[in-house]
């Protein structure tokens, strides 16, 4: 898990919540699962923008996940703008599964 | 297309489109397997005979091209990595085929080769059009055809080549124009069918699925072109050797190749199952992988038979050939992929918009997973008993074997109503 951030404090938060945003497939959370990519706060504009990914870009699940972090976000800053950006490159593969993730799938 | 705010998500086939093929084709597997239970006493007597047409064309039509129908409108999309092309060609594709198989499968059944078979193959080839035009768009309109995309684009060529010259044996057989009867052009039909259409889309779907479905990080491209060739040289040759006439030795070639690309999809497989991410792998894909060993079997029964067995039990070898592609590999993958991937189609259906409001169940928890493994419990015991009645031509293994693959159907069948009709708790 290596999280790109303006805030760490705001990021361990969010991120708190966001243990519990599923996948519904693998059953991993989608941190351990490495598919968030940059978080980046405005306190001023109080905007918020998560750059995340998918599995696969046809993610037959990818709507239900980034609306579930979206709640999730929108849960831990309530009176904040969130915006979800998904992005394909770098392309998620295999290694950016967290040592937890990984011995949650058994390996 | 995006979703608002949220940049670069595809939106999947709409399930209005999936699901009527999904249930449909459950269905025509619980009547193939009806129609085998009521059909045992035709075992070992000639395959052009009413009621094993009936049989074959249920499962080819109503059971496995109707779900792989389904399935690809689905994965398409995915292959490519763009929209399905036309929800309406789907819609259209449905209707007709709907409508033709059955009228088919009367016409077969009480062996009238008038107005059912030539109404029923017309429809059955306009539904084949508009899926073909459906493919082809689909994939033109995008770039990214990858080797997934380029089998099941050649398969749906293949599936097209199938039902024309199924239409024209159906005229052929009242009206003759083609050189030779129908009769001996059905061995063409069949495996166009069989492995033109079902082993290749079979094979480029499930090298995409089975390793997705695994987490696994194993591709070899290569493999899966080397594969693509073998099989349509292999077609294409079997053809020739036939039509032509040349020498029955050279029928090993053809076989051979088969043997060689279905065990290159098996060491495929095998390679992705050594470097999944997943410890666990569930009942839905070790059946997928069941699958794949079966898919030897019809190739050895052929070389065992042009090799060993002589002339008198050609019957009995052509029905064990053709029970093992029909209710062996193609109907073992079905069983397996449904439940991997309709629970998708549902949850979404379902959940998509419920996300982080309460829990909400994964998957894998639509469908009655106990209602599943009796049911793989049911089919494989059939399958296997009903080999041995075809093997030793007894009657009561024969309806021991078929009244298990009926259990088995009606299991399916249930789980595919239950799965389709789940609501959120």
């Amino acid at each position: 898990m290596n999280i790109k951030t303006n805030n760490n404090e705001k990021c361990d938060y969010a991120l708190q919540d966001l243990y519990n945003v599923i996948d519904p497939e693998i059953g991993l959370n989608i941190v351990d699962l490495g598919l968030l990519y940059e978080m980046y706060f405005d306190e001023t504009a109080k905007k918020l923008e998560c750059i995340m990914t998918l599995t696969t870009q046809f993610c037959p699940m990818g709507e239900a996940i980034t609306t579930d972090t979206r709640n999730s976000l929108g849960a831990s800053f309530p009176d904040w703008e969130i915006t979800i950006t998904l992005i394909f490159e770098p392309a998620w593969n295999m290694n950016m599964i967290s040592m937890t993730g990984r011995e949650y799938l058994g390996r | 297309m995006m979703t608002p705010g949220i940049g670069g998500i595809q939106k999947t086939t709409n399930y209005k489109v999936v699901l009527p093929f999904y249930v449909y084709a459950s269905l025509g597997f619980l009547l193939g397997a009806t129609l085998l239970m009521f059909s045992t006493v035709d075992i070992g007597i000639h395959y052009f005979n009413p009621h094993i047409l009936a049989i074959t064309h249920s499962m080819a039509l109503a059971w496995g091209t109707m779900l792989i129908f389904g399935a690809s409108h689905q994965l398409l999309p995915v292959l490519v990595e763009g929209k399905l092309n036309s929800d309406l060609l789907a819609f259209l594709s449905f209707g007709f085929m709907a409508i033709g198989i059955p009228i088919l499968i009367y016409g077969f059944y009480i062996f009238n080769l008038g107005t059912p078979l030539k109404t029923g193959a017309t429809l059955i080839n306009l539904g084949v059009v508009c899926y073909f035009i459906n493919v082809m768009t689909t994939a033109l309109k995008n770039n990214r055809k990858n080797i997934h995309a380029w089998y099941a684009i050649t398969a749906t060529l293949w599936l097209l080549s199938t039902t024309l010259l199924g239409l024209l044996l159906v005229f052929n057989f009242q009206s003759p124009f083609l050189a030779k009867n129908s009769v001996y052009y059905l061995v063409i039909h069949a495996h166009f069918g069989m492995i033109g259409w079902f082993l290749l889309m079979v094979i480029g779907l499930g090298s995409r699925l089975i390793p997705m479905f695994l987490i696994s990080k194993y591709t070899n491209n290569k493999i899966l072109w080397l594969i693509f060739t073998i099989i349509n040289v292999a077609l294409i040759l079997f053809v020739f050797i036939y039509l032509f006439n040349w020498s029955a030795y050279l029928f090993y070639i053809p076989i051979i190749m088969g043997i060689f690309a279905v065990i290159l999809f098996g060491r495929h497989c095998f390679q992705a199952y050594k470097m999944r991410i997943r410890k666990n792998v569930d009942q839905q894909v070790k059946t997928s992988l069941i699958s794949v060993f079966l898919m030897l079997l019809p190739f050895i029964i052929l070389l065992v038979t042009i090799s060993l067995i002589p002339q008198v039990y050609s019957n009995r070898m052509a029905m064990l050939y053709g029970f093992t592609i029909f209710f062996g590999w193609i109907t073992a993958i079905i069983l397996g992929m449904t439940f991997k991937t309709m629970p998708f189609i549902i949850w979404n259906k379902v959940y998509h918009n419920k996300a982080h409001k309460g829990r909400t169940p994964a998957p894998k928890e639509i469908f009655n997973d106990q209602v599943y493994k009796t049911m793989l419990y049911c089919y494989l015991g059939g399958f296997i008993i009903f080999i041995i009645g075809i093997t030793l031509f007894n009657q009561f293994i024969l309806k021991s074997g078929a009244i298990l693959l009926f259990l088995a159907a009606i299991l399916y069948v249930y789980n595919m109503l239950l799965t389709a009709n789940h609501k959120s708790k």
